[in-house]
C-alpha cells in the first residue's frame, strides 16, 4: 500500500484557504452593499473553515492509500465514510495525468482513472510527484493493456 | 448518402417560417413604437424573418445527411460549421424510434442510434419515412445477426462451409453467454448489404417481426395503471399551469364552504385566522382526499397515454418494443447490450403477485426519457418476469441473505431520531406560531418507527450465485437488481461513522448500465465489516474468471475461423 505525498496536505489546506477566501469576499461584499454583518463573524466563520480544513487534510492523508494489486487498482479514502474502491485493470477505459494551477506550484500531480461505470466513472489520485504519476499512469496503461477486455461496455 | 424525407423538410421548414415571422412581427411593431420606423416596416420585418428562417431551416435539411455502408452509419449535418459522424453499428445499443401526431398523419417517424459514449443521443434522424424505418432496423438487426451467426458457426466449428469466410468474427462480443437466438431465416447467407435501399432484395429481407413476449390487452393496462399509481408530481404540475392555482383556489374555497366556514375574503385569511379546530380538519381531510383522487386519476390517464397498445416482442436477439396512445414509441434492444436486468415489485403488485421487469443498456446517457426507459414488461405475473428475466439474463434460483440483525437496530436508531427530529420542530412551529396545541399528533410517528425498521432489514438481501449478483432493497418499491460478473466495473465498499460503530459496511457493484432512477450501482446493504471484504474480492475474483472466460471462447472461435 502506498501513502500520497506528504506535501498534499499543504495542496489540499491551499484549496481550503482559497474556498475560505472566496467565502470570505463574498461575506465581505454582502455586508457592504446588502445586508450588514458583523465584521467579527466573517473572521470567525474564516478562521473555523480553514481550521475545519487542516484538520480534515491530516486526516485524509493519514488515511488515504492505494495499492497496484494484481487485478485491481485498490483505494482506500475517506475521512467521515470510509471507501475502498476496487478498479480492476479490465474496465479501465483510459487514464490521465493532470496538473493544476495549485498542483503546480508545489511540485505535484494527479492521475485520473476512467471507467465506463456511472458512479465513480472517474477516480482520482492525487498528491503524486510528477514522476510518480507519469509512471503510475504507463503502469496503468500497461496494465489494462495486458488484461485488454472483450467488450468494455 | 441518403436525405431526411422530404416531407419533413416541409415541415421543419413551414415551423421555421411561422417562428421567424412572428419573431419578425414582433421585432417590427417594436421598432415602430420606440424607434419610430414607418408602419410598412412591420409586414416587410415579418416576411424577412420568415425568409431567414425557413432559408435556414432548409439548408440543414439539405445538408443532413445519412448512410448506412458496410457496419457504419454516417451522418453529415451543419450549415455552418459542418459535422460528419460515423458510428460502428457494432456499437449501436439502442434503436428508438418515436412519431408524435403530427408525425403520424404524415406517416413519418423519428429514429434514433444510442451508443453507450456521449451525453446525448449520438445520431437523430428527423424524420424518415415508416419503409425507412423498417428498412434501418433490419438493416441494425441483420447486421448484428450476421455476425452473431459467424462467431456461432466459428464456435461450433461445424458449418463451415455455408458461411463465406470473408468477414473476420468480430472479437467485441460476449455471444456465447447470451441466450441463444431462434433462428427464423436461416436460408439467408451473410453478405453483403451495400446498396439494399432500393433492390426488390429488401422485401426477401425483410425480417418477420420475432415471437411475441408479451401484450396487454385494455384490462391489463387499467390494473397495471391502478397499481403503478405515481407520486402526485404530475398534479403538482397541473396547478403550477395558468390558471391552475386559480382553480386550486377556488376548489379550496368551495372545501371551506362546505364545512361551513364564513368567508369574509380569500381562503389564505381564513386559514391564517385560527379557525376552529373541527372545522380546520374535516376541511384538511376533504382537500388531501380530493387531491389523492385527481393525483389517481391523472396518473391513471398518463400511464394509459404511456403504455396503450404495448408489446414486446423477440426477435434474432433483440428485444423490441411498442407503446403510446398518442405518441407511438418503439425501440430495438440488443439482447446482449444488457447490462443489468431489474425487478420491481411495488406494495400493491407484491400483494396481487405481479411485478415489473426493466433491461438496462448503457445507451441512454441524456436522461430524457427516464420515466419509461428500459421497462421491458410493464405488468405480469412474477413467474413469468423471472422466466423472461432468466431468458435475458440466465441465472438460477435466488436465495437471499439478509443484513445481520443488528442492521435492524440500526435503522431503529435512524428512523426514531428523525421521529424525534419531526417531533422537535412540529412542537417548535406550534408553539412559536400555529398555537394548536395538537403537535403531539407528529409524536405518533414513533408508533411506525418498529415496523418501519423492521420491514426495510426484511426486505434488504443479496445473493451471491453462480453467474449473478442479486441485490434487493425497499418496500414500498421493492427492487431486485440481477448483476452479471461480466459486467462489473468497479466494486466499492463504503462504511460511514454509524455503520462502523456497529462493524457494519455497504458493498456496491458499478456497471455501465444508464439508468438515471437507480443509477448503474447494485449496492448490498449493511452486512458485515467481514462479509463485505470477502463479498468485494469474490466479485473482482469472479470479474476476472467471467471476462477470461468469454475471452478465451472469442479466441478459440478466432482460431477455428
Amino acid at each position: 500500500m502506498e501513502s500520497l505525498h506528504p506535501r498534499v496536505r499543504l495542496l489540499w489546506v491551499l484549496s481550503t484557504i482559497i474556498q475560505a477566501s472566496v467565502l470570505g469576499v463574498i461575506a465581505y461584499l454582502v455586508d457592504r452593499f446588502a445586508v450588514s454583518l458583523p465584521q467579527w463573524a466573517i473572521v470567525v466563520g474564516w478562521v473555523v473553515l480553514v481550521f475545519l480544513g487542516v484538520a480534515h487534510a491530516i486526516a485524509a492523508h493519514r488515511i488515504w492509500r492505494f495499492d497496484l494489486q494484481d487485478d485491481a487498482l485498490f483505494l482506500l479514502r475517506g475521512v467521515v465514510t470510509r471507501t475502498d474502491t476496487s478498479v480492476p485493470y479490465v474496465r479501465v477505459q483510459h487514464v490521465d495525468t493532470t496538473r493544476g494551477p495549485v498542483e503546480r506550484a508545489i511540485g505535484l500531480a494527479s492521475v485520473v482513472v476512467y471507467t465506463a461505470g456511472t458512479r465513480g466513472a472517474d477516480i482520482t489520485i492525487p498528491g503524486l510527484r510528477p514522476e510518480r504519476a507519469t509512471e503510475l499512469r504507463e503502469q496503468l496503461r500497461d496494465l489494462a493493456k495486458e488484461s485488454e477486455a472483450t467488450d468494455a461496455v | 448518402m441518403n436525405r431526411l424525407h422530404p416531407r419533413s423538410a416541409v415541415l421543419r421548414v413551414a415551423r421555421a417560417a411561422l417562428q421567424g415571422g412572428f419573431f419578425g412581427f414582433f421585432g417590427g411593431s417594436l421598432g415602430t413604437g420606440m424607434f419610430g420606423l414607418p408602419a410598412f416596416a412591420v409586414p416587410l420585418l415579418g416576411l424577412l424573418g420568415a425568409l431567414t428562417f425557413s432559408g435556414y431551416a432548409l439548408a440543414r435539411y439539405l445538408r443532413f445527411r445519412y448512410e448506412l455502408d458496410g457496419d457504419t452509419l454516417t451522418v453529415e449535418s451543419g450549415v455552418f460549421a459542418r459535422q460528419s459522424r460515423q458510428i460502428p453499428l457494432g456499437r449501436v445499443q439502442n434503436l428508438d424510434v418515436e412519431q408524435n401526431i403530427l408525425n403520424r398523419l404524415l406517416g413519418l417517424a423519428i429514429v434514433r442510434f444510442e451508443t453507450a459514449g456521449g451525453s446525448a443521443t449520438e445520431a437523430t434522424l428527423d424524420a424518415v419515412d415508416e419503409a425507412e424505418v423498417k428498412r434501418l432496423r433490419n438493416y441494425v438487426r441483420t447486421h448484428d445477426r450476421d455476425e452473431a451467426a459467424e462467431t456461432q458457426t466459428a464456435t461450433a466449428d461445424a458449418v463451415s462451409e455455408t458461411a463465406t469466410s470473408g468477414h473476420p468474427a468480430h472479437a467485441d462480443r460476449p455471444g456465447v453467454t447470451g441466450p441463444t437466438p431462434t433462428h427464423t431465416g436461416d436460408a439467408q447467407t451473410p453478405g453483403d448489404f451495400g446498396d439494399s435501399a432500393s433492390t426488390p432484395d429488401t422485401v426477401e429481407r425483410d425480417q418477420p417481426d420475432g415471437s411475441l413476449l408479451f401484450a396487454f390487452d385494455q384490462r391489463e393496462l387499467l390494473t397495471y395503471a391502478l397499481v403503478s399509481v405515481r407520486p402526485a408530481a404530475p398534479v403538482l404540475t397541473l396547478a403550477s399551469l395558468p390558471l391552475g392555482m386559480d382553480i386550486v383556489w377556488s376548489v379550496l374555497r368551495f372545501n371551506a364552504g362546505l364545512v361551513g366556514a364564513s368567508l369574509g375574503g380569500p381562503v389564505i385569511r381564513w386559514l391564517l385566522g385560527s379557525p376552529e379546530t373541527t372545522r380546520l380538519v374535516v376541511f384538511a381531510a376533504l382537500s388531501v382526499v380530493q387531491f389523492l383522487l385527481l393525483a389517481l386519476v391523472v396518473s391513471v390517464a398518463l400511464t394509459v397515454i404511456e403504455y396503450y397498445g404495448f408489446q414486446l416482442t423477440q426477435a434474432d436477439g433483440d428485444l423490441r418494443y411498442e407503446r403510446g396512445l398518442l405518441r407511438r414509441y418503439s425501440g430495438n434492444i440488443p439482447l446482449e447490450k444488457v447490462q443489468t436486468v431489474t425487478i420491481r415489485e411495488n406494495v400493491l403488485m407484491r400483494q396481487f403477485g405481479y411485478a415489473t421487469l426493466a433491461v438496462e443498456t448503457a445507451g441512454y446517457s441524456g436522461g430524457s426519457q427516464q420515466s419509461t426507459q428500459g421497462v421491458a414488461v410493464p405488468l405480469a405475473p412474477r413467474e413469468e418476469v423471472y422466466e423472461l428475466a432468466r431468458d435475458i439474463e440466465p441465472f438460477g434460483d435466488l436465495d437471499f441473505d439478509r443484513s445481520p440483525k443488528r442492521a435492524r437496530r440500526r435503522y431503529l436508531a435512524r428512523f426514531s431520531l428523525a421521529a424525534a427530529g419531526l417531533t422537535t420542530v412540529a412542537y417548535a412551529l406550534d408553539s412559536l406560531v400555529l398555537e394548536t396545541g395538537y403537535w403531539w399528533l407528529v409524536a405518533l410517528l414513533f408508533l411506525t418507527v418498529v415496523p418501519a425498521a423492521h420491514l426495510r432489514w426484511r426486505h434488504r438481501g443479496y445473493d451471491l450465485s453462480e453467474d449473478v449478483l442479486a441485490t434487493r432493497s425497499g418496500f414500498w418499491r421493492r427492487t431486485t437488481r440481477i448483476v452479471p460478473y461480466y459486467r462489473l466495473q468497479t466494486v466499492f465498499v463504503t462504511r460511514s461513522p454509524f455503520q462502523r460503530r456497529r462493524d457494519l459496511a455497504t458493498v456496491g457493484a458499478d456497471t455501465a448500465s444508464s439508468s438515471s432512477l437507480l443509477g448503474g450501482v447494485a449496492r448490498v446493504y449493511d452486512i458485515d465489516e467481514d462479509t463485505a471484504t470477502e463479498l468485494r474480492d469474490a466479485l473482482r475474483e469472479r470479474l476476472t474468471a467471467h471476462v477470461s472466460g468469454l475471452r478465451t471462447n472469442d479466441r478459440a472461435g478466432d482460431a477455428d475461423a
